[in-house]
């Protein structure tokens, strides 16, 4: 009976410093650089990110994207519902400072100290440069506000424990690259950067093993769809992905549309080639020789 | 006589299965995509440099759109939403004035792209980048996603 008592003050206290070990903390101050903002290039990682997929407004028609959030991802953990990020004061995210929102892209943590959840894609995001996350703030400030108040998301048990989501990021966040290339390679490096960081290719292409976090063994070899149906195809350059497609067919793809067959974009990917094609052809072209160079799976 | 007639009832079920192929709208809207892409493919591969531009084959191509927009809208009527592993969508019949919008956005852009006569690769980037455009503006909301 002591004996019980003893593992279990054991059990609590290690649950206990665990939890105290990957309570939600934020980067000091001054960690960020000083750097006039790029309002231009915060466009561009913008596009490259699809922030605009996720977070548009459903009933957007506007000229500029209105992030107003509002979409319901249904997904095997319960039903996430996709905040707005607007520069609204009050209902988006108008009020945060320039760390609120690189803590948040970079380690998944909230102004007020809370995790968020990973359908989140701050994975990718912690990849991101400081100064970059800076000028997609400074991007996302000349936006229009949507007062668009947020719904809490609908999780079923243990995922709506929010501190278990600590555990969850000792376990699957990690901002070092995926895959080495040359370091004197200056297309290779702009390629890994955009597929690993902002494009976040990898939340969907690639599978994920039992916690939830990627199989980095198996980086963009195709998964399920987490929309439930179906199978996000393998992009490495091997047989059952894209031997058979040239890097101006990905090129191509990514600005069109078009597949080398010439069938259309589907699925998912229809909002997420928009957003490519709103890219300078140079980005798209560093895409596809960073997709050619990767290991074939 | 027995040779005789069973070579005619053989002719016969040919011509009807030839028949009933050459009346199944779904057939031969899956026939005219296929067209439509083939022609895609001739434009396609020269906007990717990947073929010589080439005036005479890109009128062809444009030619073979033309017939496709022509042709389109007789092919889907009601009841033919299903069997030959048809990729067409429910909204087509649901939606059907939507439908007649991207299929009409389609045909204005072809006569355009017709109009131009392109004579140069870049000429035929522009007349032909609407119609890619329109191509993919009609799968999106009318044709279902392969799920492979």
């Amino acid at each position: 009976m002591k004996r019980l008592a003893i593992i279990l003050g054991l059990a609590v206290m290690a649950a206990g410093s665990l939890l105290l070990v990957t309570r939600p903390t934020g980067l000091p101050a001054d960690i960020l650089p000083a750097h006039p903002a790029d309002i231009s290039n915060g466009e561009r990682l913008f596009h490259a990110g699809g922030c605009a997929s996720c977070h548009g407004s459903t009933d957007s028609g506007s000229e500029f994207p209105i992030l107003g959030g509002g979409l319901a991802m249904d997904t095997p953990f319960g039903i996430f519902h996709v905040p707005n990020i607007s520069p609204h004061g009050g209902s988006g995210i108008g009020g945060w400072s320039t760390l609120d929102f690189v803590n948040a892209m970079h380690l998944g943590v909230s102004p007020d100290g809370r995790h968020y959840y990973p359908a989140f894609p701050y994975t990718s995001y912690t990849r991101m440069g400081f100064e970059d996350l800076m000028d997609l703030k400074a991007y996302l400030d000349t936006l229009p506000a949507s007062d668009r108040r947020n719904d809490a998301h609908e999780l079923k048990f243990p995922w709506n424990i929010r501190a278990g989501i600590g555990l969850w990021k000792l376990l699957n966040l990690d901002a070092a690259a995926v895959v080495s290339v040359p370091p004197q390679d200056s297309v290779l490096i702009r390629g890994r950067y955009l597929v690993e960081g902002p494009g976040h290719c990898g939340e969907c292409h690639t599978p994920r093993n039992w916690t939830g976090g990627l199989d980095y063994s198996r980086w963009l070899a195709g998964a399920p769809s987490p929309e439930g149906e179906g199978k996000v195809p393998n992009i490495t350059p091997s047989e059952k992905g894209l031997a058979g497609w040239s890097q101006g067919d990905i090129e191509y793809y990514l600005a069109s549309g078009f597949t080398p067959d010439f069938d259309t974009v589907g699925s998912s990917m229809v909002e997420v080639q928009k957003n490519m094609a709103m890219l300078p052809a140079e980005d798209r072209a560093a895409i596809a020789a960073y997709l050619k160079a990767i290991p074939p799976l | 006589m027995l040779k005789v007639s069973l070579s005619i009832f053989l002719s016969t079920v040919f011509m009807a299965s030839v028949a009933v192929a050459g009346s199944d709208p779904i057939l031969e809207r899956q026939e005219l995509m296929e067209d439509t892409r083939d022609a895609a493919k001739v434009i396609g591969g020269m906007l990717k440099e990947e073929q010589p531009f080439d005036a005479a084959a890109a009128m062809a191509a444009l030619e073979t759109w033309k017939k496709t927009a022509t042709q389109a809208g007789e092919l889907f009527p009601e009841g033919s939403d299903s069997g030959h592993d048809t990729e067409a969508k429910a909204t087509i019949w649901t939606d059907r004035d939507g439908f007649n919008a991207k299929l009409n956005e389609f045909s204005t852009q072809v006569d355009a792209a017709i109009a131009a006569n392109p004579d140069s690769l870049e000429a035929l980037n522009a007349a032909a980048g609407p119609v890619f455009k329109a191509c993919k503006g009609c799968h999106e909301g009318y044709r279902v996603e392969k799920q492979d």
